[in-house]
């Protein structure tokens, strides 16, 4: 179990809302508990991803749904925590991740009859090294929900210490773990 | 003229009725810390009133959480989570 005290953590944005809709009674207890004891420290890029998600579902919504995701948008932005802004910092880190690792380490995502364009799935990997960079820079550990993407990141911190001059190591929590 | 103190410094007087057991210990802690009763009760008292806001606000985000995922589909959250499905074109 990660002790909530150990915090405040960086949460990734599938791993905030993962948490938050857990339908385990553990990690709700776990959340309550972080949330006593901190707030939530997102990066800017997870305000980004969630206010596009959101614009996004209410234009492809019918009429009459749009009120609700009005209504979940103003709900998620009444509640935000802590939210960190990019700096000349990150920026150079990211740029050494993205020249190293210039492809995503998967895929792009498939459900159904449904498909991620390669441009998207570039673009939600971008986001994910500024998210880990941020978490790297500001020495905070990662919440993510995605092994795959963050694992890689970390990789390449490792593997090239000399790029990221007495940075690292980028510290993950997996957020299905915490309980 | 004379300048207050912060607000959080300001006293008032008042008039309380504690738990005996709970005022008995508070006045041994008084003693052995040779401060008086009041420091220990406006102690305590701010600890749990700190306990309770940290409560209330970790429910009022907890709240607005369910608020904003809680009535969404999991395409919705999809989109929420920064994935981008469109729908597959049919080859021909």
């Amino acid at each position: 179990m990660i002790d909530p005290a150990w915090g405040p953590f960086l949460f990734d944005t599938s791993a905030e809302s993962w948490l938050a809709r857990s339908p385990e009674p553990a990690v709700q207890e776990w959340l309550q508990l972080y949330l006593r004891l901190h707030q939530v420290n997102v990066s800017v890029v997870t305000v980004v991803e969630r206010t596009r998600g959101y614009a996004l579902s209410w234009q492809r919504a019918e009429e009459k749904r749009r009120p609700g995701i009005e209504a979940a948008r103003v709900a998620y932005l009444r509640q935000l925590g802590r939210v960190w802004a990019l700096d000349a910092g990150m920026g150079i880190v990211a740029g050494e991740v993205m020249a190293l690792l210039p492809h995503p380490p998967t895929p792009p995502r498939r459900a159904h009859n449904l498909a991620e364009s390669r441009q998207e799935r570039l673009a939600r990997w971008r986001f994910d090294i500024l998210i880990a960079v941020t978490a790297l820079v500001l020495r905070m550990r990662l919440i993510h929900n995605n092994a795959e993407d963050f694992e890689s990141i970390r990789g390449a911190i490792e593997r090239w210490p000399s790029r990221f001059n007495k940075l690292g190591p980028l510290e993950l929590i997996r957020c299905t773990l915490v309980v | 003229m004379a300048r207050r103190g912060p607000r959080s410094k300001a006293k008032r007087r008042t008039t309380l009725t504690l738990p005996a057991e709970a005022l008995e210990y508070a006045g041994r802690i008084a003693r052995s810390r040779k401060v008086n009763l009041s420091t220990v009760i406006g102690e305590a008292l701010t600890d749990g009133l700190r306990i309770h806001q940290a409560t209330e606000r970790s429910e009022e985000v907890l709240n607005s959480y369910r608020q904003a995922f809680g009535g969404m589909s999991e395409r919705e959250m999809m989109l929420l989570d920064g994935i981008v499905l469109e729908p597959l074109r049919r080859k021909r």
